[in-house]
């Protein structure tokens, strides 16, 4: 993770277009300044991040479904539930499915776990648009490459 | 079996928390209910779901809004009904 950057996941392990679902991985990082005000002495991941994180993990299989065509947006958040704390330094394993394709919008289902055990989900909205900016489409492009996006998935 | 109208309208009133009777077949579900774009994606969902099918709600903006049909073509809920209804009478033809 690069909390700095919003940047929640660090690597794509599975996408399965034809399955519609995604696997990633995401390093909680040992220290950060987050840590030191939720909670000092009892640090853990805030609940809205790893919302993101679910988030982003739905949005990497969206482009995937779209490829490229459609940036994801978050809309709507339901069900988010919290079921166990995620400390500094470990790692999360997350899995995001599409529920459903609507025009213009998709809702996706999302867990986080560590290890075996679960530590969050989360029903999620998204509005799909094209690319509003040029320069976003290339700082996707960026990402996708960074975190091991597999552009081979998206050929026919 | 209820009708293609009351399927909707208890969408509404469950997904939107309006009151049931206060939606009628007249009523123009962003003028007079005041449902907003992002109730209607969850509306969408819900009617997507319940009739196996997909609104093609882009599709009917970009009509509106080059001023090739008019908002109440779609969003009075009679007209929503019927045009739900043709969506699903063209998947079960395409079946």
């Amino acid at each position: 993770m690069q909390l700095d950057y919003f940047r929640l996941i660090d690597r794509i392990v599975e996408l399965d277009l034809e399955a519609r679902t995604i696997v990633v991985e995401a390093q909680v990082p040992q220290a950060h300044t987050i840590f030191e005000g939720h909670f000092p002495g009892f640090p853990i991941m805030p609940g809205v991040l790893l919302t993101e994180a679910m988030a982003q993990s739905s949005g990497w299989l969206l482009l995937g479904v779209t490829r490229f065509e459609r940036m994801p947006f978050l809309a709507m958040v339901k069900e988010a539930k919290m079921r166990g704390f995620v400390s500094p330094g470990q790692l999360l394993t997350i899995e995001a499915k599409i529920e459903h394709e609507g025009s213009g919008f998709a809702v996706t289902s999302a867990k986080a776990r560590v290890g075996k055990e679960l530590k969050c989900s989360a029903d999620l909205t998204f509005r799909q648009i094209p690319f509003p900016d040029p320069s976003l489409r290339v700082h996707m492009d960026a990402v996708a490459n960074a975190i091991g996006f597999p552009l081979q998935a998206m050929t026919p | 079996m209820s009708s293609t109208f009351d399927q909707i309208a208890t969408i509404i009133a469950e997904t939107c928390d309006i009151p049931r009777d206060t939606i009628t077949p007249e009523s123009h579900a962003i003028d007079d209910l005041g449902i907003d774009s992002l109730d209607f994606l969850d509306i969408a969902f819900a009617i997507d779901k319940a009739f196996g099918i997909k609104m093609p709600l882009e599709k009917w903006t970009q009509e509106v809004n080059d001023g090739k049909a008019t908002t109440e073509q779609y969003f009075v809920l009679k007209n929503l009904a019927a045009r739900i209804d043709e969506l699903v009478a063209a998947k079960s033809a395409g079946a």
